[in-house]
Formats: C-alpha cells, structure tokens, sequence
C-alpha cells in the first residue's frame, strides 16, 4: 500500500498536525492487524466496514475505515521531521510476510531521537 | 453524502440569504461612511450594525464599540482597564474560554494584575462564590454569560448585584448568548458586555464588539484615525471613536446588520425555544445509551457536550463527520479548565444547534451517536 500524497491538512486543536492522505488500494482490517506491531489499536468492527485507530504517542496516529482510500494521519508537531519517513515505510511495507525485525530497528532508531528531542 | 452541521457555537452555518445578498450589495457602491468620504449615496453600514447591535442589546448606538471579535473585545477592555488599575486584583472563572483566561494569565505574568479563578459545580459558577473571591483591591471581574462546553447561562445578574455594592468593574462575555437569548444589557447591570458577529447573530468572521456602559472606566490602547478631529494628534475621547481607528470591516458590519435584523425578524425568544426543544430532544435519545455521558443536561443555549465510553472524543467526532457527514467539534474547546473538571482535561465532543438546525438533523444526529456508542459498548462488552 502507498501514500500516494496529502490531499488536506491543518493544525488541530490539540496541537497535533493532521495530514489526510489518498491511498492507492483501501485500507483493510489486516493493515491494523499489522500495525499493532507498532503502537496500539482500537478498533469497532462493525462501524461500517470497521473502524480503526492506530496510536503511536509522541509520533503519530492513524485513523480510517476499512474500504476507505484516504486515512487521517495526526502527527506529534515536534517529532514530525524524524516521524515522517517512517509513516511511508509503514505503509509501503505492508505485505503478507513483511520484515517486521527490519521496521522495529528502524523504529528503533527514530525512537532514540525522539526520546532525545524530547528529553 | 450531505453536510449536517453542528458546530455552530464555532461559527454559524448556514448564513440567512439576505446576509449574503448583503454581502455582495456592499461591495457594488463605493464606501458610504462618516468622515471618510464626500459621497453620500449609499448606505452607511458601520451606522446601520451600529444600531441594530445598540437595539438588539437595549443599549445606546454610542455605548456599542465595533472590533474583529469577541475575542478582539475582551482583549480592548481588560488591557484598558488594566491601563488605568495596574496591579490589581480581578476575579474570573472556571468556566471562561481562553479569550478571558490567556488575556489575564499573560497580565499576570507581566506583574500588572492578579486574579483568582471562582470554580463552579453543576454548570454554574454561584455568585456566592465570586463573592467570597473578591478582595479589597478586587478591581474587576469577568465571567462568561453561557459556557461554550456545557451550554449552562450563568446568572450574571446576580453577580452584578454583588459587584455593583462593591463598585467593581464587571464584563459579560456573550459570545455564546448573543442572537441566543434576549439581552438587556440594563437589566443585566453589566458595565460590558462582549458579543461576536460570527456565531448566533448571523453575520461572518471578523466582525465583533462590545457594549460599554461608561467609557471612562478603560483607556484606549489602540490609536489611530478615526476621521474625525483629525487635527488632535491624540486620540479622541468621544465615543466610539476612542476605541476604534483604522477602515472598519464594512462589509462584514453589512453583514451583521443584516443578520441582528434576521435575528430580531425571528425573534430571540422563538429561537431560543426551538433550540432548546432540539436540545432536550438530543438528551433524551443520549439517555437512551447507558455509555454516553452528556457533561450538563440542561443547557440554557443549545450547546450540548458528551462523551462516549471507551472512545476518545476525537474517535466520535471522526465518525460522525466521515459515516454521517455531521460536523461537530471535539477538545478542549478553548476553555481547558471547564475540561480539567468534567472529563480530566481529555476533552469532548459538542454539537451546538443554530436557528436553520432542523428536526430531522437532530434525529439523524441522534441516530449517529447512538449507533456509535452500542458499536462501542459491544467493543468494551466483547473486550
């Protein structure tokens, strides 16, 4: 699945930068399946074709419906330089089989500069 | 799919046709104002909202100041009066939006007032209770007329009362009454009252202002042209020039004149009805769901705040605007201290009605909220 590019934009009330972006296929319950390896997920099945909320404090959050081929994406204003690369990573890795231990290093390694920006 | 919105005590939409006939009126004449021009063939619209406003408010067309917003507003009359009483002591409340809260908290900073915050309970703040904050140096007090989170009309009359005896400085802020419920700023005893164009009175953004019962009380803190006395190089003491200088919004002033007028053509009293008919209708079916929280039951405008357990209200208010195409807003709604009380400073998610919602966009609203919290209590049963 790719970004294909941010179609809206605006600062939120919580200080959070949201960026709406189209997708090139519609989001599927098994891409928050797989984003649960990062962060935490909520979800209500049954809303529609199910709803989806993904939350990564200090970097970002997610949220769609499955079927949908845009998603709302609020990112942390600080971290949003270093958090940036990693969100298309996310979602041009999503594959069955994808590397997972590969995308955790590279979480890894953002989530040590964003614990330094932020100290 | 098509929009039902319900973010009006944000800013209000739709606009009545005639303001926006208005608009593009105000636009086709040159501008027709006093002390500016030699032409006298078109409307003067600074005038004209000058006296729909000084009507609608049971005030004197000399006592209402023309500014960019209530926000504008509260800023002109708390730094003016802190011209003339630096270092006092004032009193606002927990239920103030950050207009109020971040003007006094910046002051108070800068070593030229102190002030205590009244709390409230229920949704109100008691008069009792600006009563025992006020202090020998207490100078002025300030309190929102109605909550933009809890809908909850306070009783600044009241409050006036106790002010009064004390000779202390007392502003209204209506931003969220105003075109809402009928104002008498006599019967009130305010000695300002803060209203904005943009919300209930029908008019559009950048346009405000605030009635002012004795100019004397607050000094100018902008300065500029007024086109009048022009050979005085300090600014004029009359009213309202001493408060507005520079080119007004005409047209947005056009705007508003038109939409008091709409507003008045309605009556106050019969949108206040309907609105808050629409209103109880919204807490009923909220009732209906053991997992919604409505924060205040009994709003006095129809501005109603809920959450729904499990599920943050930025969750809810996404929902509601991509499923249903209902525009509401969630946070904090720039009164964090009302929040810190009521949700632990999570925030909320408000609809707030205005005089074209309809009965059938509070049922499909209704409809929304509940089909979302049984998806959410089925989540957290099944959890």
């Amino acid at each position: 699945m790719r970004l294909k590019g941010s179609i809206q934009h605006k600062s939120c009330a919580d200080g959070s930068y949201m960026k709406e972006y189209q997708l090139d296929e519609p989001l599927s319950k098994e891409f928050f399946e797989y984003l649960k390896y990062f962060g935490r997920v909520t979800a209500l099945e049954e809303m529609g074709d199910g709803y989806y909320n993904f939350e990564k404090p200090n970097w970002f959050s997610i949220k769609g419906f499955a079927g949908d081929t845009t998603v709302e994406v609020r990112f942390k204003r600080e971290t949003m330089e270093i958090t940036t690369d990693f969100l298309y990573l996310l979602f041009s890795s999503f594959k069955e089989g994808a590397d997972i231990t590969a995308l955790k290093e590279k979480e890894k390694f953002r989530q040590k500069r964003i614990a330094e920006l932020l100290k | 799919m098509p929009v039902i919105y319900l973010n009006n005590a944000a800013t209000s939409w739709p606009k009545p046709q005639r303001v926006k006939d208005v608009l593009a009126e105000s636009l086709e004449l040159p501008v027709f104002g006093s002390g500016r021009t030699t032409g006298t063939q078109g409307i003067d619209y600074i005038s004209l909202a000058r006296e729909k406003a000084a009507g609608l408010f049971h005030a004197d067309a000399k006592q209402i100041v023309f500014t960019h917003s209530a926000t504008d507003s509260l800023n002109i009359i708390i730094s003016g009066f802190l011209k003339k009483n630096r270092g006092c002591h004032a009193v606002a409340t927990a239920l103030d939006h950050n207009s109020v809260l971040r003007p006094l908290h910046e002051f108070q900073r800068d070593g030229i007032l102190r002030f205590d915050i009244a709390d409230f309970a229920g949704g109100y703040v008691s008069p009792d209770t600006i009563s025992s904050l006020i202090r020998k140096d207490t100078k002025f007090a300030v309190m929102t007329h109605a909550s933009n989170v809890l809908g909850s009309v306070q009783d600044v009359r009241a409050v006036a009362d106790i002010l009064a005896d004390k000779d202390i400085f007392f502003i209204v802020d209506g931003a969220q009454t105003a075109g809402h419920i009928a104002v008498d700023v006599e019967k009130i005893g305010c000695d300002a009252f803060v209203f904005t164009g943009h919300k209930a009175l029908l008019g559009v953004a950048g346009t405000g202002g605030f009635y002012l019962k004795d100019a004397e009380q607050i000094a100018p803190t902008r300065f500029g042209g007024t086109g009048t006395q022009s050979s005085e190089l300090f600014q004029p003491e009359d009213m309202p020039e001493k408060f507005e200088c520079g080119t007004q919004n005409i047209t947005g002033l056009a705007a508003l004149a038109e939409g008091i007028s709409y507003v008045k053509s309605r009556g106050v009293a019969d949108i206040h009805a309907q609105g808050m008919r629409q209103t109880k209708y919204l807490v009923s079916r909220f009732r209906e769901a053991e997992n919604i929280r409505i924060h205040h039951e009994t709003p006095g405008v129809p501005v109603l705040s809920f959450n729904i357990e499990g599920l943050s209200c930025e969750d809810v208010g996404f929902i509601l605007s991509r499923k249903y195409g209902i525009i509401t807003r969630t946070g904090l709604h720039c009164a964090p201290l009302v929040h810190e009380k009521i949700d632990g400073g999570s925030g909320s998610v408000r609809i707030s009605l205005s005089c074209f919602t309809t009965d059938a966009e509070c049922t499909a609203a209704a409809d929304a909220v509940l089909e979302i919290a049984e998806n959410a209590a089925k989540r957290f049963n099944s959890a």
